[in-house]
């Protein structure tokens, strides 16, 4: 299997045009591996552990774990994404219909939702709570021997985000910012509401390469949207799943999963409990 | 008496040849163990060989050898072109070449070379060159300098001032002028003032330049297409490396030329020196694509005229400014252009700048009326504009401006042998009716409007010193040697006429001998420059008063008297009077063979061409031999001018035109060949029509590529895109310095037929000069529509 | 590696002798084989060494695809290997579909109508010089159309339709055959299918690696002809540079069915401004009704050319276009 396309430019010269589309069956069978493995290795594990009633106290029956602005920012998201990743290998693999308009579109539509989330971690968010700190790694790792059965102390409970989610958020972030950026890199290549094109603008040599990377987020996108749609069916991760659809976790969940000294929800009703949970 | 030949219709004898497919040409040809060649061109339009990987190539069964452009022994230096490059100047050059034993596998093994290339910086508009940060062609320069090329740049006000619609104007590198335009202009009852644009365009031979080689003995034998047979073999010489008696160079046919296989191509030292190289013949089939770069390309001009008459429409001033676009090895177009617009007009103060500018296109070389077709085509719609002005009907303002027998010719206004061109407008004005058809100007049927034009065009017609060889074998024939080559234009076969008729003998018993150097071929012009009926004409008619005088001498040897008493006429030498008391030609031969000496190429005249001498002394003791130099002399420029006369229709929804009548009427001296005259006349019309209506040259801007590298793209006119019968005539009154009074015909025919067109087309819209070829269909209706022109004033290569 | 054109590489030849033998062989070699015709596209390609198939089915031995029958209903029943000279000169196209007669007596030149047949002029690739000089543009796999940049030579391109691809489909034949209705039988191993010729022709924006909907292993077999309308008029246009041996800058090809001094109905087809035949559905309608006149024909080019767009050299087509859409209408006969 080769992993690039390439082609002689008009001056005889090898240059790379894109990444191989065989990568698409890849990574179709690296996430369908991986789902069935998981689902193989991987007990689920649905409503266990007790709650300290220490911990319970004060806290509201529901917490919101995210805002409707944050909502809607990952429903959009994976609306533009799912019209990306079919316009996009929909047509290579065999099914052919007009993709191209869409599929900008889509693209446009996901760069406002992507300028809008990161607007929101900047301004409005704790940009922290994504980060990757040394309680993550110490949660990784337990939680990891605790996946294979190897673990004899249970997973530690996590901040707002497990570090798993963690993990898949900055792979999808550098995937997404990949093909995003390569995506209005290519947009200078025909001319659209916003310019006239530019194909030249860079040497051919450079414009493979930015298909290649193109490609590669794109197809990587179609592993992570394997495992993330696994993951958010999987029984014991629905309830995160119906956090992104309603916005609350109850306060089990919470005192479960998460640590409140990571993960500080203050007290039903505020106006800061809103906020933070955005 | 056997009937006087010149000026009639005869069969040319390699006519059947040509028809019937008998004819071989170059590759044709099939030696013993043959190799073939093929050549790995240069994807980049300007690059520097940084290494070669080659092998693949020859690890591959059947590849031969491979021949790098260090093997030649003339390698390319400065702006000589040598037959492959290191340094590749336009795409497409010629890298290297590989010998195997089949075409099938001398392609796989270019293939596989791994060629690593330096991009260099190129250019493909001269005017981009001339800005001041605008790359070079070459590296050693943008023009031609002094010693070699050198760098010219203009500074960038030179195009602010003109802005995108006139030639920007700086330092020419050429200039010269008569008299004073500005004080001219000052007093000019009209001046009208154009920028205009002439494409280039490739030469698209229907035979490209395939060439065999092999060696014999130490002997380069080369088949090969080309204009010239005789004086190919010196080029041919060098690019092999050998003394020029050690080449054999065969080519009985050639399948066109236009000007681009003038003396032998460069392309030629591969078969050459590969053949010698891996011991075996080497044939190399050039294909139309390989053609279309290495086959030579007309220099391409931007220009502007600024021309100034008086109310009776006399030019008093013509200031003109070319800048060529010389290709990557130079081009000398625009020399001649400058020179060739004095030969139509006459001007009384002229000036002329130019400058000749590399590109990295492919090589030019003369394209049949270099120069002369393109200045005629750019200048005759401006002076249409100054007619138009000064109500002076337009084929008038042509007679009043047209030389006459005391004419003059470029800077040095130097003298023409004879010059009938209001004659030959007069002529032409009749055949076509131009006082009634340049009535349907603008007329309009449905969505037709109908234009007339007319274009007159001189260019030169002659040379002379020639050298004529006669050899009456004992079978009676009259042998005509002929060393130049055969084009396809009749000449072979005309010229030789001139002997005959001096001879006073029966075309049917003359043999031409042509086409191979080891038949003993006399020294004579290149085939170039519509020299040949003129120069030819003169040699053999040399040749024949030689041989007369011979036979004469012979006969009154033979049988008393003095060679005055004698007489020669239809194959035999008698006294006069007495035709019983003579020799035929076979008695003449057998008697030569047998007296020796100065009658069988004993002894051979001092002043003939060493050439001559050596083919003379290879024919010795085979027959009564007469070798002679043309001494005619020729007090003045030889040219030829042809008037052609268009009536287009031009269709103003599509903008297509199309030609509905032509005529042509010419001044080119004695009539040798009627109806070859009108072929001639009319196919280089329609070639000139073609350069203006359909040919293009189209390059990407980006990557220096061509495109229109096959018939069907760069669109050269068919038969269906001119009239089925144009018409013809000529003035046909001899040159009266030239003794059988015929001038050449091939070139001038070009731009009269260009021009025409181009000046038809203006009238069809009004007058309004698009000033630009090609002038294609949708300019024309841009134009017509006012909608945003296709392409800018200036641009080339479109 | 270096590039060498015009020097046609081995392959292997195949000369099936029937439909389905062809189909069998096309199916075997799937994507490395070449249906070869009258050979006037292919061996452009052979030559310069840019499709490089495996094996060659030469089609020259599949006599049933041969010849011009009655079909049913009236209509006309041509096999695609017919020759574009018996398709011009045949007596019923000539006396009941002289639109299809004068299409394809205006292709090239009499060599290669000979030569050339009405299934490989249908099928026939875009002739944009930019990917027939082996450039690795969209259509040939690549990331980029060179000819649609603001410094290409794209005189003969797009002024409709184009996505990413501004090549045009080239042949004179498709746009009398989508005007006249006609219906494309394609066969494969999985049997026989049949499109409407308006259908038949896709655009970049479906796959822009082809001009039709067949792929490897679709064989275009005949053409059939639905019985003409009755007293219609036609009118069939090629722009080119040439009179022969030239593709069209823009052909227009209209039928018109005129009752009543109105026009009932109408086809009006333009090419060479898309990738594929242009069916101005628009102008059609807005015919219907009115008489077929002057006035008539100015409305209907000036509603062929709303959604054109010109590229850096092509601004013509806009007006030639309008013209030969106006003229379609007016000067139909």
């Amino acid at each position: 299997m080769e992993f690039l396309r390439r082609a002689l430019n008009p001056w005889g010269e090898d240059v790379p045009i894109g990444v191989s589309w065989d990568l698409i069956w890849a990574a179709v069978i690296i996430g369908a591996v991986f789902v069935v493995v998981h689902a193989l290795m991987v007990p689920k594990k649905v409503g266990t552990g007790e709650v300290d009633p220490d911990e319970a106290a004060g806290l509201p029956e529901k917490l919101q774990r995210h805002k409707p602005g944050a909502r809607g920012f990952h429903w959009s998201m994976s609306a533009t994404m799912f019209a990306l990743l079919i316009t996009a290998f929909f047509p290579v693999i065999g099914i052919q219909f007009p993709w191209v308009t869409i599929h900008w579109i889509a693209g446009v539509l996901l760069i406002v939702t992507v300028i809008y989330h990161i607007y929101h971690v900047f301004a409005k968010q704790d940009f922290w709570t994504m980060w990757i700190d040394r309680r993550d790694i110490e949660e990784g790792k337990q939680g990891l021997k605790a996946a294979l059965g190897k673990a004899d102390a249970d997973r530690p409970r996590a901040g707002k985000y497990p570090v798993d989610q963690k993990m898949f958020h900055h792979v999808a972030m550098v995937a997404t910012l990949g093909a995003v950026v390569t995506g209005v890199l290519m947009m200078f290549r025909i001319d659209n509401f916003l310019w006239a094109e530019r194909t030249y603008m860079f040497s051919d040599a450079t414009w493979g390469w930015i298909y290649v990377i193109h490609g590669i987020c794109g197809i990587g996108l179609i592993f992570l949207v394997i495992a993330h749609v696994y993951f958010a069916i999987r029984p014991e991760k629905r309830w995160m799943t119906w956090s992104m659809i309603n916005g609350w976790i109850d306060r089990d969940r919470y005192l479960q999963n998460h640590d409140p000294a990571r993960w500080t929800v203050p007290e039903a009703g505020t106006q800061a409990a809103e906020a933070e949970g955005d | 008496m056997a009937e006087r030949t010149i000026g009639t219709d005869i069969s040319p004898p390699d006519l059947h040849a040509k028809i019937t497919g008998r004819a071989r040409y170059a590759e044709d040809f099939h030696a013993e163990g043959m190799a073939f060649a093929k050549l790995l061109l240069s994807p980049m339009p300007h690059a520097r060989v940084r290494s070669v990987d080659t092998s693949r190539a020859e690890a591959m069964e059947g590849v031969l050898g491979i021949l790098r452009a260090s093997e030649l022994p003339r390698p390319e230096q400065g702006t000589r072109e040598g037959a492959l490059s290191d340094e590749p100047l336009y795409e497409g050059a010629p890298i290297l070449a590989v010998a195997a034993v089949d075409e099938t596998t001398a392609a796989a093994a270019v293939e596989a070379i791994r060629v690593d290339l330096e991009p260099l910086p190129f250019v493909l508009d001269p005017l981009d060159s001339l800005r001041e940060s605008g790359p070079n062609a070459r590296l050693d320069g943008n023009v031609p300098g002094e010693d070699g090329p050198t760098s010219l740049k203009w500074p960038g006000s030179v195009f602010d001032e003109a802005g995108s619609d006139r030639l920007p104007m700086g330092e020419p590198t050429a200039e010269w002028a008569i008299g004073d335009v500005d004080a001219a202009f000052a007093e000019a009852d009209v001046i009208v003032e154009e920028t205009i644009v002439h494409q280039s365009v490739t030469h698209h031979p229907m035979e490209p330049r395939s060439c065999m080689a092999y060696w014999q003995n130490g002997k380069l034998f080369l088949h090969g297409s080309t204009q010239s047979t005789e004086r190919t073999r010196g080029p041919v010489a060098a690019m092999a490396g050998v003394d020029v008696e050690d080449v054999v160079m065969i080519g009985e046919y050639c399948g066109g030329g236009f000007g681009s296989k003038i003396a032998g191509v460069p392309i030629m030292a591969v078969p050459a020196v590969l053949s010698r190289k891996i011991g075996r013949p080497v044939m190399l089939r050039i294909t139309r694509y390989e053609e279309n770069y290495i086959g030579r390309a007309r220099a391409g001009f931007q220009g502007w005229a600024r021309i100034g008459f008086r109310s009776d429409g006399r030019m008093t001033a013509l200031d003109l400014y070319l800048v060529q676009d010389s290709g990557a090895y130079g081009a000398s177009d625009l020399f001649t252009a400058a020179t060739v617009a004095t030969a139509s007009y006459q001007p009384e103060n002229m000036r002329f700048r130019g400058v000749p500018v590399y590109t990295n296109t492919p090589p030019r070389s003369a394209q049949r009326a270099p120069g002369g077709a393109q200045i005629v085509a750019m200048l005759e719609p401006v002076v249409d504009k100054a007619a138009r002005e000064l109500d002076i009907d337009r084929l008038e303002i042509r007679r009043v401006n047209a030389p006459g027998h005391d004419g003059w010719l470029g800077p040095n206004q130097g003298a023409f042998t004879s010059a009938y061109v209001r004659e030959a407008l007069d002529l032409g004005g009749e055949l076509f009716e131009w006082d009634a058809r340049s009535q349907l100007s603008g007329r309009r049927e449905g969505t037709k409007v109908t234009g007339v034009g007319l274009g007159l065009s001189p260019f030169t017609a002659g040379s002379s010193g020639r050298d004529g060889l006669l050899v009456i074998r004992p079978d009676g024939k009259l042998y005509v040697h002929q060393g130049i080559g055969n084009l396809g234009t009749h000449s072979i076969a005309d010229t030789a006429r001139a002997a005959s008729d001096v001879l006073d003998l029966d075309w049917d018993d003359v043999v031409v001998v042509w086409g191979d150097t080891s038949k003993h071929l006399p020294y004579s012009t290149v085939q170039a420059g519509s020299q040949t009926a003129h120069a030819h004409t003169r040699a053999n008619h040399a040749a024949g008063e030689a041989m007369v005088g011979l036979l004469q001498e012979l006969a009154a040897g033979e049988l008393g008297g003095s060679p005055q008493d004698y007489r020669v006429a239809d194959g035999r030498v008698f006294r006069a009077g007495n035709r019983a008391t003579g020799l035929s030609f076979a008695q003449a031969a057998r008697r030569a063979i047998a007296r020796g000496g100065k009658f069988s190429g004993g002894e051979i005249p001092e002043d003939l061409n060493d050439v001559t001498k050596g083919a003379v002394a290879g024919l010795a003791g085979e027959g009564l031999i007469a070798a002679a130099k043309d001494n005619y002399g020729q007090p003045g420029a030889v040219f030829t001018w042809v008037a052609t006369f268009a009536q287009v229709e031009l269709d103003i929804e599509t903008g297509e035109v199309e030609i509905v009548d032509l005529a042509s009427a010419t001044d080119c001296g004695t009539v040798i060949h009627p109806r070859s005259l009108a072929a001639q006349t009319n196919g280089g019309v329609f070639q000139g029509i073609g350069m203006a209506k359909s040919q293009r040259w189209v390059f990407d801007p980006k990557w220096g590529i061509p495109f229109t590298k096959r018939f069907y793209t760069a669109r050269p006119p068919g038969i269906l895109d001119v009239p089925l019968r144009p018409r013809f005539a000529a003035v046909n009154e001899p040159d009266p310095h030239t003794p059988v009074g015929a001038k050449g015909i091939g070139e001038p025919p070009v731009g009269a037929g260009e021009a025409a067109y181009v000046c038809a087309v203006a009238d069809a819209m009004g007058g309004m000069c698009l000033c630009r070829t090609p002038l294609t269909s949708d300019m024309i209706l841009a134009e017509l529509e006012g909608r945003p022109r296709p392409y800018g004033l200036l641009d080339t290569h479109v | 590696m270096a590039v060498i054109r015009d020097m046609i590489p081995p392959f292997e030849l195949y000369q099936p002798a029937g439909v389905d033998d062809a189909v069998r062989l096309m199916d075997e070699h799937g994507s490395e084989g070449w249906v070869l015709a009258g050979g006037l596209d292919t061996f452009d390609w052979f030559k310069d060494r840019i499709k490089r198939p495996a094996a060659v089915i030469d089609l020259g031995g599949v006599e049933e695809i041969r010849g011009i029958a009655g079909g049913t209903d009236g209509g006309l029943d041509i096999g695609a290997m017919t020759s574009l000279t018996d398709v011009a000169e045949h007596a019923d196209v000539q006396s009941r579909y002289p639109l299809l007669a004068d299409a394809a007596g205006l292709v090239a030149t009499p060599q290669i109508r000979n030569q050339g047949t009405l299934g490989g002029n249908i099928v026939q690739d875009t002739r944009c010089w930019y990917y027939r000089s082996g450039w690795p543009c969209y259509r040939a796999g690549g990331n980029i159309c060179y000819a649609a940049t603001r410094r290409s030579m794209n005189r003969e391109h797009c002024i409709v339709g184009a996505d990413r691809c501004v090549a045009v489909n080239p042949s004179d034949t498709a746009p009398a055959l989508v005007a006249l209705d006609a219906e494309m039988v394609v066969v494969s191993t999985s049997g026989e299918r049949t499109y409407p010729a308006a259908d038949f022709f896709i655009g970049p924006d479906i796959d822009i690696e082809r001009m039709t909907v067949l792929e490897p292993g679709d064989l275009l077999t005949r053409i059939v002809l639905p019985a003409p309308w009755d007293g219609a008029r036609w009118y069939f246009e090629k722009i080119r540079d040439r009179k022969s041996w030239d593709f069209s800058l823009v052909s227009v090809a209209s039928m018109i069915s005129v009752q009543g001094g109105v026009i009932q109905d109408a086809r009006i087809v333009v090419n060479s401004i898309a990738p594929y035949p242009v069916r101005m559905g628009a102008v059609e309608a807005a015919i219907r009704g009115r008489e077929p006149s002057d006035e008539t024909g100015r409305m209907a080019g000036e509603i062929a050319v709303e959604d054109a767009r010109a590229l850096r050299h092509n601004d013509y087509k806009i007006a030639l276009t309008r013209n030969l859409v106006r003229r379609s209408i007016r000067d139909a006969a």
